[in-house]
């Protein structure tokens, strides 16, 4: 007779028991010793990091292992290149696939939710009581999957710069060449912003960012109107009836009327 | 009973009663035993230390975190002296001139990756095994819990410095989850403590990363360390002596059948 999942468990567990009773070692001096040694290479492991990144590194000036700290949190600053811990780079990749506003909430959120869930949940769906990795070929590809994906966007995440703010800001030059606005201070402030605030994710101008995603081409969008009704757009863009950009008030007003000169002055170039 | 001598009944006196007084009350030394001389399976190894790894990591961050509390001030005023905010000050000082203060600084910062990593590993090491099936459920879902706090540890304490790494990456984080569809809003709300991260966060912050997640964290690390001396560790499951394994169905000696053994009639 077929006997339930439940009866089939509570034996094994049973025989479980009965076998470490007779046939085991003790935790005490065995296993832990094994668990002291690998305790005392835990805490050297992390003393020696700490010390790699104390004397290879000094004050604001990064080493092997980064800087003791950066420059004092500052808002007003936009020349920054956020970065978070390395064990969130994953999400901070999943972010660059799935930028367009609508999709953003799947990586931010979604993804990692469903992630949670499905660990959370895996004693319950997986109730086979088969052990041997051989003999689990679902969950060992389920395994790998994970890990490599996990592997690549963390790797992705850790080297990604297609729009880091401070490369960007090298193309300022030639973007001030070609629109013709290099003598004019604010707009040249402005075109640093605009490299430096993430902009080009979602628009293009002059053939960088990534416009695919339907944010338009800003290239000649002085064409259309002026200083003064850029600041108000770029402060609060859904009273212009766009609900996806979000407001870029935070950015004061000084920056936000260098963006919106500098994007007066974006005429197409010749 | 044979008398005792002088120096045995010093040993009671000293060690003994004290410990029997305290085991009567609270079955401490009871407990101790009971976790110190069980048995394992025998067939377990340098695997099975990663749990007890990534807890030595969290005791580090523990013991090094507590003195850091003690030197490091949670306030984004800017300081008359240094005139520079009053935490980034704080970590200045404790990385520069406070006696080893770079080590248990760096060490806390260290610490906090080599337990993600040791979580994981572990975490790695139980699905392999298949640990998580019967009747270890719990030990598994206290076990992606404590991952899961684990992380919003790091996230908590990545802010702490107030330097613009700090700044700008919980910035991102904060926008990240205002990204969720009808609590989004109301938790970038909660985690900026406003429209914008301001003077008010980097206290909230100081409190979740002290005081609220490592509470919540080490009761779960106890539930799942009781989990695991009741329920035992299991063996890797490719074990040819692996605890609990299927014994193939004892082979009736020869003959048996045919009811020539003596005593084999009947079944």
């Amino acid at each position: 007779m077929a006997r339930d999942l439940g009866e089939l468990n509570r034996e094994e567990y049973a025989r479980y028991k009965d076998d470490v009773k007779k046939d085991g070692k003790g935790f005490f001096p065995f296993a832990m010793w094994h668990d002291t040694v690998m305790s005392f290479v835990v805490v050297c492991l992390i003393a020696a990091l700490a010390a790699i990144w104390y004397f290879d590194a000094d004050g604001v000036e990064p080493g092997l292992l980064g800087p003791w700290y950066t420059e004092p949190a500052d808002p007003g600053t936009t020349d920054f290149i956020p970065r978070p811990d390395w064990y969130f780079y994953f999400l901070f990749y999943l972010l660059r696939i799935f930028e367009w506003p609508e999709t953003v909430f799947i990586a931010t959120v979604g993804i990692p939710t469903i992630c949670l869930i499905l660990l959370l949940g895996l004693p319950f769906y997986d109730r086979r009581r088969e052990r041997r990795p051989t003999h689990r070929p679902v969950a060992m590809v389920a395994a790998v999957l994970t890990i490599l994906s996990m592997a690549v966007l963390t790797w992705k995440g850790a080297t990604a710069k297609e729009a880091l703010g401070s490369e960007l800001l090298l193309l300022v030059p030639s973007w001030a060449q070609e629109q013709g606005f290099a003598d004019d201070p604010q707009a040249v402030a402005g075109a640093e912003l605009f490299a430096q605030t993430g902009c080009l994710n979602c628009h293009i101008y002059l053939g960088q960012g990534s416009g695919s995603l339907g944010a338009p081409d800003l290239s000649e969008v002085g064409q259309t109107n002026d200083t003064e009704y850029f600041v108000r757009y770029l402060a609060n863009p859904a009273a212009f009836g766009n609900n996806v950009m979000g407001s870029y008030s935070y950015l004061g007003q000084d920056n936000l009327e260098a963006l919106g000169a500098f994007l007066e002055a974006s005429k197409g170039g010749e | 009973m044979a008398a005792k001598s002088k120096r045995q009944q010093m040993v009671d006196l000293a060690v003994l009663a004290p410990l029997d007084w305290i085991d009567e009350r609270t079955a401490f030394v009871r407990g101790t035993k009971w976790f110190l001389f069980r048995n394992v399976p025998r067939d377990i190894s340098w695997g099975q230390t990663l749990g007890s790894a990534a807890l030595t990591a969290f005791i580090v961050q523990t013991l090094t975190g507590a003195i850091l509390a003690l030197y490091y001030k949670p306030s984004a005023a800017i300081d008359p002296v240094t005139g520079k905010p009053v935490a980034y000050s704080s970590i200045e000082a404790i990385t520069d001139e406070l006696t080893l203060g770079w080590l248990v600084r760096g060490m806390h910062r260290w610490g906090a990756s080599v337990f993600i990593i040791l979580l994981f590993l572990h975490m790695g090491r139980v699905f392999l095994f298949g640990a998580y099936k019967y009747p270890r459920e719990l030990n598994w879902i206290t076990g992606v819990l404590i991952l899961a706090l684990g992380m919003l540890m790091g996230f908590t304490g990545y802010l702490l410095p107030w330097d613009q790494t700090a700044y700008w990456a919980t910035v991102v984080g904060i926008n990240l989850n205002g990204t969720a569809p009808f609590a989004g809003p109301w938790l970038a709300q909660f985690l900026a403590t406003g429209p914008e991260i301001g003077t008010n966060t980097l206290p909230l912050y100081y409190g979740l990363h002290m005081l609220l997640l490592p509470g919540a964290l080490i009761a779960l690390i106890f539930v799942h360390i009781y989990l695991v001396t009741r329920l035992g560790v299991a063996s890797p499951p490719w074990s040819t002596e692996a605890a609990g394994r299927e014994r193939p169905a004892a082979v009736p000696p020869a003959g048996t059948r045919a009811g020539l053994v003596r005593g084999s009639g009947g079944d």
